[in-house]
């Protein structure tokens, strides 16, 4: 529970971020547009956003899922196995180097050799390239916010960012 | 850190502030992301000279020299 006064909304990130709904409104289109205009594959999205709460060890984001990367086939068997990304064989190549990708902005974005990111190139445009970068610093970026003013995770558990829907977290 | 260019620049999309930069190689993105960015620099209750000791604070703790 966020130690702040909460504000008006359904759902935890409402009754936090509605502190600042112009800002908020601006957000959820951002991340609406992430997700759902799929400028890259959602489920690259949700693979990435878990694993980063995996390594930020945020509970509310490890116990949500985003709605397109459902509709777009993502199944709990996999997610299970992404502790063992690197090897597991669920994950395909494309995978594996957007999640090295992913763990290697999180702990060190300075330290992403030309290597790492040649092996992402290779499977991902340029277009989706900024997409996906995007993506991972407002997943980095919003989990912090969310384990530094303790805001918990939608009753739901399925997330839809879109302006118009129900729950953006 | 990058020893050459780690993608290729945009075409031409538009004359905005951020028009050359690699982010317009999503133009839709780019939009919603000047609006969001607008609107924290431009609206809120915190003072702008707070806003950006903070912002080169964390520049500075992650070495970004951009």
């Amino acid at each position: 529970m966020s130690w702040l006064p909460p504000a008006d909304g359904r759902t935890p990130l409402d009754r936090v971020f509605g502190h600042c709904p112009e800002l908020y409104a601006r957000y959820r289109d951002f991340a609406g547009r992430l997700w759902w205009s799929h400028p890259v594959d959602p489920i690259l999205l949700e693979l990435c956003r878990l694993r980063i709460a995996q390594l930020l060890c945020c509970d509310a984001e490890l116990a949500v899922r985003y709605a397109p990367a459902r509709v777009a086939g993502l199944d709990e068997a996999k997610i299970a196995a992404l502790v063992t990304w690197p090897t597991h064989p669920a994950y395909s190549p494309r995978e594996r180097a957007c999640l090295g990708f992913a763990e290697q902005f999180v702990v060190g974005p300075r330290g992403i050799s030309d290597d790492a990111v040649a092996s992402v190139t290779t499977h991902l445009t340029a277009a989706e390239m900024v997409a996906l970068t995007e993506a991972l610093a407002v997943f980095d970026g919003f989990m912090r916010f969310r384990l530094l003013l303790g805001v918990g995770a939608t009753p739901t558990g399925i997330c839809d960012p879109r302006p118009d829907a129900g729950s953006a977290d | 850190m990058a020893t050459t260019p780690r993608l290729p620049k945009p075409g031409p999309t538009g004359t905005g502030p951020l028009a050359d930069s690699l982010l317009a190689h999503q133009p839709a993105l780019l939009e919603s992301f000047l609006a969001l960015y607008a609107t924290l620099w431009g609206r809120g209750v915190v003072d702008h000279p707070t806003k950006e000791i903070v912002r080169i604070r964390s520049a500075r703790i992650t070495d970004c020299g951009y």
